[in-house]
């Protein structure tokens, strides 16, 4: 039933169909009606009329007869009446019929019954004659007729129609005389109509549904087939048209159809090349500047090899040159890293990677100062995982220094936790954290929470971008929960297989000391 | 003193690199597109050359080539696009190593020395690998009375493998003992040589017996024969 509604409720086909076979049933069954109420009545309206004037000529006859046994005494009356009755006679193909003779009952006087010449022809049971119809014949003492069934002595029902007349019997006795004529014929000739029409009707509702089915079909096709062309223009497969034929509406779908498909394949094309020479400058210009950062790069370390002889600010100088070619590096690194990750030609390394192992070595190459507390919780057994250890690597101390950063020299906790099939890191720190406006941009290229702020590292701005695409890269999640005053908390997960998705989650990622929180999910904005 | 040939276009990097150079104690020639390199190295024979990839007149890919076919000095490529196919492309031309733009210059000079390093020359004055003997003094190899030309760094790799026969040598523990890097590096260094070496020393160079695939490790020496 379910999966009817649901056909029903999907296919315009099946409702056009249902709707059509619903009023083309009404339609046949209307006309069918009367068509099968108008010839019954006809036919019978004939029969009635022949067996009316027929019944006329009949009773006129045996009334003759009777009275003739008044003038004529060798007549005997109860062979006349006998005779009236044998007057019954099945074999007349055209009308059979039945003859009952039934006396009226006196209403005046106790005498004895009226009934001595009651009788009636083949077993006809005078009891089944209506008395509705005796009623109306003895009152206008003409001709009356009825339609009705008539029952046999042995039980049997046959649809009749009975005609009587009153007649009078020497002397003086009241009687009805009745001729029944079977309708047997009249029946069979009925039914077959209605059978036919019937069968006919039915024929007609389904050859009117195939006959929508298969128009509708028809008339639909191209309708379809946009909507799966569409689909696969969805997908990406850019080149797919609908075949245009012929000249009707159908065929302006289809050419207005390819028209859009390949405004649509210009621009996206258009875009693309843009995008891909935006990144190829973006890599060029990153390559370019490579050779003097090198010049220059060189040029200070040889002058710092001499820092001893230097004036003391000179010195510095020299060490603040220092320090910004490094950044400069980092910057020139993190811009070509980004522009791969645009272009999509970064691949991910894959390598059996120690997870505590590799978060401990990120502890130490932070640069730590000694009043600054690290807490670590790690589970006891080991945790392995596939992943690009550089990438990993990336990502967690970039995440341990923004804590550093952004930690207000509050002690900073580092969380592992593995499911069967994930691992996850968390780094929570208790420093300035960020308001959920703020959270919006976190993965920004470039965007710093206040710009106002002093810097205490030399971050690009890039890092989370870049720890956000290596994270997505892994299959992985990297997600942000901040509370302006409260601190932060990063957590990263990632699948201990490529390829496999993240089923839960180990580290939920809002922190468990906290009670309101803004979890905001990069992927979801 | 030793000389270093450094080719690069950008003359100011090159300028840079020969003070660098000479304060380590290098003597340095300088050179500015590629094809006035072949006619200077005949002459001059450095012992080391810095190539920069990309120049003018001759590509540095193609520049490598052809000191190959006349010479087995360490060539070391200097590269703007760490990331490229242009560094295979340099390494399987016959570049030994390469540093990627912006380089550390103590971290270069620390590359040169490994590259200008002697290996070899103690107690064992012959080695054997597969069919192959290894003369560490005359720095030759031979095989079947045959000696065969290696590159100094190719001659390092196989010398690094036949002394310990029984050990597999993960590409990380061949770059560190071969190229003498202390952290993690571009592991197709290891494998662009190997080939390179097994074109050279193999029967067979893709069913090699001499040099092992260890399928998840790395390589170790083999018997020689399958």
């Amino acid at each position: 039933m379910k999966a009817f509604w649901g056909i029903r409720h999907r296919s315009i086909i099946f409702r056009v169909i249902a709707v059509t076979v619903f009023f083309s049933v009404l339609l046949i069954t209307i006309v069918g009606s009367v068509l099968y109420l108008q010839i019954s009545s006809e036919i019978l309206r004939e029969k009635l009329n022949e067996s009316v004037s027929e019944t006329r000529s009949l009773v006129d006859y045996a009334q003759g007869e009777v009275d003739a046994t008044l003038y004529l005494p060798s007549l005997k009356i109860d062979k006349v009446v006998d005779k009236i009755l044998k007057s019954g006679d099945l074999t007349l193909a055209a009308s059979p019929r039945e003859v009952a003779l039934i006396g009226t009952p006196r209403t005046t006087g106790t005498r004895s019954a009226n009934d001595r010449f009651n009788g009636a022809s083949g077993g006809v049971n005078i009891q089944s004659i209506p008395l509705t119809l005796r009623k109306q014949v003895v009152k206008s003492g003409d001709i009356k007729w009825i339609r009705s069934w008539i029952s046999y002595r042995d039980g049997t029902r046959v649809p009749a129609i009975i005609i009587g007349s009153s007649i009078e019997i020497p002397q003086g006795l009241p009687y009805e005389l009745y001729y029944i004529f079977l309708l047997k014929e009249q029946n069979i000739i009925i039914s077959f109509i209605g059978r036919l029409l019937l069968l006919s009707g039915i024929l007609l509702v389904l050859l009117i549904g195939a006959i929508s089915w298969s128009v509708l079909r028809r008339a639909l096709s191209p309708i379809r087939d946009a909507a799966e062309i569409a689909e696969q223009l969805t997908a990406g497969d850019l080149g797919r048209r609908m075949r245009v034929v012929g000249h009707d509406e159908m065929t302006r779908l289809a050419i207005s159809f390819n028209e859009m498909a390949v405004s649509m394949q210009q621009q996206i094309s258009r875009l693309e090349n843009l995008s891909r020479l935006q990144q190829r400058f973006v890599s060029d210009v990153s390559h370019e500047l490579r050779t003097p950062l090198t010049t220059i790069r060189m040029a200070s370390e040889v002058i710092s090899d001499n820092k001893e002889k230097m004036d003391p600010a000179v010195a510095r100088s020299v060490e603040l040159l220092q320090s910004q070619i490094a950044r400069f590096e980092v910057l020139l690194t993190d811009l070509l890293e980004v522009s791969r990750f645009d272009a999509r030609a970064s691949i991910l390394e894959v390598k059996e990677t120690d997870i505590k192992n590799l978060v401990n070595s990120c502890i130490d190459q932070a640069h730590v100062t000694d009043n600054q507390e690290i807490v670590v919780n790690f589970p006891p057994e080991s945790v392995m995982a596939n992943v690009d250890p550089r990438r990993i690597e990336r990502i967690l101390r970039n995440l341990i220094a923004n804590a550093i950063d952004h930690g207000e020299g509050k002690a900073i906790h580092i969380t592992i936790k593995q499911g069967q099939t994930e691992v996850a890191v968390s780094v929570r720190d208790y420093g300035v954290g960020f308001t959920s406006r703020e959270s919006l941009h976190l993965f920004d290229r470039f965007w710093r929470a206040d710009p106002s702020r002093s810097r205490l590292r030399g971050g690009t701005g890039l890092g989370l971008s870049i720890s956000l695409d290596d994270a997505n890269l892994h299959q992985g999640l990297l997600k942000a929960w901040g509370s302006p005053g409260r601190g932060a908390n990063f957590v990263l997960t990632v699948p201990k297989t490529p390829g496999i998705s993240i089923e839960r989650e180990p580290i939920p990622i809002d922190p468990p000391d906290e009670l309101s929180t803004i979890p905001i999910d990069p992927e979801e904005d | 003193m030793t000389l270093i040939m450094v080719v690069d276009d950008d003359q100011d990097l090159a300028e840079m690199l020969g003070i660098v150079l000479n304060g380590s104690g290098f003597e340095v020639d300088l050179v500015n597109s590629g094809d006035q390199v072949m006619p200077l190295f005949s002459s001059h024979e450095p012992e080391l050359v810095l190539l920069d990839v990309m120049l003018p007149g001759m590509s540095g890919i193609e520049v490598c080539k052809e000191i190959r076919k006349v010479s087995m000095v360490p060539i070391v490529m200097l590269s703007a696009k760490g990331d490229s196919h242009d560094v295979v492309l340099g390494l399987e031309a016959g570049a030994d190593d390469y540093m990627v733009k912006p380089f550390n210059p103590s971290e270069l000079v620390a590359r040169i020395k490994v590259r200008l390093r002697r290996s070899g020359g103690d107690s064992h004055t012959s080695l054997k690998i597969g069919d192959i003997v290894i003369d560490q003094v005359a720095h030759t190899i031979i095989r079947h009375g045959k000696t065969i030309q290696l590159t100094r760094l190719e001659f390092d790799l196989l010398v690094a493998l036949a002394k310990e026969p029984g050990r597999v040598f993960s590409r990380d523990a061949l770059l560190s003992e071969v190229w003498g890097y202390q952290q993690a590096a571009d592991t197709r260094l290891v494998n662009v040589h190997v080939q390179r070496l097994r074109a050279k020393i193999e029967e067979d160079a893709d069913n090699p017996t001499v040099i092992v695939t260890v399928r998840g490790v790395g390589y170790k020496a083999g018997t020689g024969y399958e």
